[in-house]
């Protein structure tokens, strides 16, 4: 069984590259590697990957770099290899467009399961977004157009705002978001530094959807960086 | 400043009271012909005395005594507070205009002096203060300096841990999944032979690569530390570089290395591990940053009396003029640092700091040049001979035999 995907992998690291190509082509995916983002860029543009797996610091064109010029001619899914102490500019290439992010060192399985969770994204119908009313992921319903959501079968009651923050995050659900890109989309741009104003939501938005609060397992928190929201789907 | 007895307020008064009873005494003393303006001037002098020292209020009191005085003994009527003529009423009257007047002014002048103290130990204080406020300031500018560079060097040395780890890291899961089948929503992996070879020799080769790394730690730290201990003897030059090269024989298989070896080198004293690791070093370099087919050169030669030249050339893209100092710092590379596209994997950044801190040890120089025709890169480094020695040490026998 193959998966057939097409994925790029630009890091200047040789070694890593190596077994990153054959660790992804035992899975069944058709890998290509790259040693800088100028050549990550080409492989792009000649290949259309259906997915890109980039290191952050590397010579000529750094992977900040690539994805703003991925993001500028693509959707293509993301993942970016970072280190701990790299925060910033993770969460910098999180802003750029990258999808995730996985920490070095890192075992093949927390990657195979961001490439599939990623993969699944990129390929899940959205064409019929503008038509839609209804939104149905896991443990979640909701009705676009009377504003109800129901969690595990049962109704909930909602703010505005609160309502709005469920549904950006059902939409992009398994997606890291940063802070700056829920307030960007929450709020607008003059509220990206805000970050208490989403805590509060969050907070409260956690008390009325999760059975428990103190542990949640539905709107995940990624430390430094923004949330995950999971839906519970298997 | 202690106070004196004198600078006490009542001191003024009493000082006042017994001045002018002395003087009157000493006038009348002195004898009846003195006029009584003499008398008046000098009681007058005695106020102003009074009035400097200790302010108008205790002057007040002197210009009383003294014009009561003046009046009882020096006045007509003699022995009488009474005052017939006017122009003694002007005499009482400057006595009083004197003191109070000599008093104001040189209560005046006294504020201005202690003003003037104050602001002088005020100017002293805030300059003692912004002293110690601009020292706090450098010391913490230093510290942070420090924090900066210890936090750079940290994140080089975290970086070269790190990233033979991923690969490692990555290699053992694939291999572990393979053995431990199916993982959930996944094909099973599918690894041929070959990839499992493949995965295993990067795991050698990376592990190869962290233990050299920490070697290079160590090496380094011992020479920062001023603990290395060359073991010092004589050796032949040619003998130190083949030593090398065939340690350097695996990965100089893919270029062309040639020997320029000066006939009829002295022999040089130095530790020939620690010589000999430097031209290793060096030729390890060269066949990682030139392109395979290409020569690699070793030079040795005489370069003045008590000093042997060598050098290894290689026929790379070369380093630039600007980064030919900073290739010898710890943790720079040229390749990443630098920005020189390269597909080889970079160095430890080590390498060159290790060789410069062993030539030092050995009172040699480093140095980087343009290789042949300004192309490629020369690394060139010096050695004395120790013929210095050599006649130290005969000295030192031959002292050493005629004491005997």
């Amino acid at each position: 069984m193959t998966n057939q995907a097409r994925i790029l992998v630009v890091d200047d690291e040789p070694q890593l590259t190596r077994v990153l190509r054959t660790g992804l082509k035992s899975r069944g995916y058709d890998v290509r590697a790259a040693a800088d983002g100028l050549a990550g860029f080409e492989a792009f543009n000649d290949w259309h990957p259906d997915l890109v797996i980039t290191d952050l610091a590397m010579p000529n064109v750094d992977g900040l770099e690539l994805c703003r010029r991925l993001r500028a001619v693509s959707q293509v899914p993301i993942i970016v290899l970072s280190a701990k102490g790299e925060e910033k500019t993770k969460v910098e290439a999180l802003d750029l467009g990258a999808d995730d992010y996985v920490t070095k060192p890192f075992g093949i399985d927390e990657l195979l399961a961001r490439i599939r969770a990623s993969l699944r994204r990129a390929n899940a119908p959205a064409a019929t977004e503008a038509m839609q009313t209804t939104l149905h992921s896991g443990d979640f319903h909701v009705d676009l157009d009377t504003r109800q959501i129901t969690v595990r079968g049962k109704s909930i009651h909602l703010t505005p705002k609160e309502f709005d923050l469920l549904v950006y995050f059902i939409k992009h659900s398994g997606k890291v978001l940063t802070h700056r890109t829920l307030l960007a989309a929450l709020w607008g741009g003059n509220y990206v530094e805000q970050n208490e104003y989403l805590r509060v939501f969050v907070g409260n938005l956690r008390k009325k959807i999760e059975t428990d609060a103190a542990s949640p397992r539905y709107i995940l928190t990624e430390p430094w960086i923004g949330y995950r929201f999971d839906s519970g789907e298997p | 400043m202690q106070r004196s007895v004198l600078d006490q307020k009542w001191a003024g008064y009493v000082v006042a009271a017994v001045s002018v009873g002395a003087l009157t005494l000493l006038l009348k003393i002195v004898g009846a012909h003195i006029n009584a303006a003499t008398v008046s001037l000098a009681l007058l002098l005695n106020v102003l005395f009074i009035a400097t020292r200790w302010g108008s209020l205790p002057a007040l009191l002197a210009s009383i005594v003294a014009m009561l005085c003046f009046n009882f003994f020096f006045l007509p009527p003699f022995s009488t507070f009474t005052i017939a003529a006017t122009d003694n009423w002007i005499a009482l009257l400057a006595f009083l205009i004197t003191a109070v007047t000599a008093g104001q002014l040189s209560a005046r002048a006294k504020r201005r002096a202690e003003e003037a103290e104050a602001g002088r130990h005020e100017i002293e204080r805030l300059y003692a203060e912004l002293r110690d406020a601009f020292e706090r300031a450098s010391h913490a500018e230093a510290l942070r300096q420090s924090e900066k560079l210890k936090s750079a060097l940290l994140d080089a040395v975290t970086h070269d841990l790190r990233t033979p780890l991923t690969s490692i890291k990555a290699s053992v899961t694939t291999l572990l999944d393979e053995v431990r089948g199916r993982v959930d929503g996944e094909p099973p992996a599918g690894l041929d032979a070959e990839s499992r070879v493949e995965m295993m020799e990067v795991i050698d080769e990376e592990s190869d690569r962290l233990s050299r790394f920490i070697n290079g730690l160590i090496e380094l730290a011992r020479i920062e530390a001023g603990e290395l201990q060359l073991r010092r003897s004589w050796g032949a030059v040619d003998e130190i570089i083949s030593a090398a090269l065939s340690r350097a024989e695996s990965i100089t298989r893919n270029h062309r290395v040639e020997l320029e070896v000066a006939k009829e080198l002295p022999g040089v004293r130095v530790d020939e591990r620690a010589v000999s690791e430097v031209v290793y070093t060096l030729v390890e370099n060269a066949a990682k940053y030139s392109p395979k087919g290409s020569t690699i050169r070793i030079t040795a030669r005489r370069a003045r009396d008590e000093l042997i030249e060598m050098g290894v050339e290689d026929e790379g893209p070369g380093i630039q003029i600007d980064l030919r100092e900073r290739v010898f710092d710890k943790f720079f590379r040229a390749t990443r640092d630098g920005d020189v596209r390269s597909t080889q994997p970079a160095g430890t950044g080590m390498g060159l700091a290790i060789a410069k801190g062993l030539v030092e040890a050995h009172e040699g120089r480093i140095w980087i040049e343009s290789g042949r025709n300004g192309k490629g890169t020369r690394v060139q480094f010096t050695l004395p001979t120790g013929d210095g020695d050599v006649i130290e040490e005969r000295r030192y026998s031959a002292a050493a035999v005629e004491t005997q």
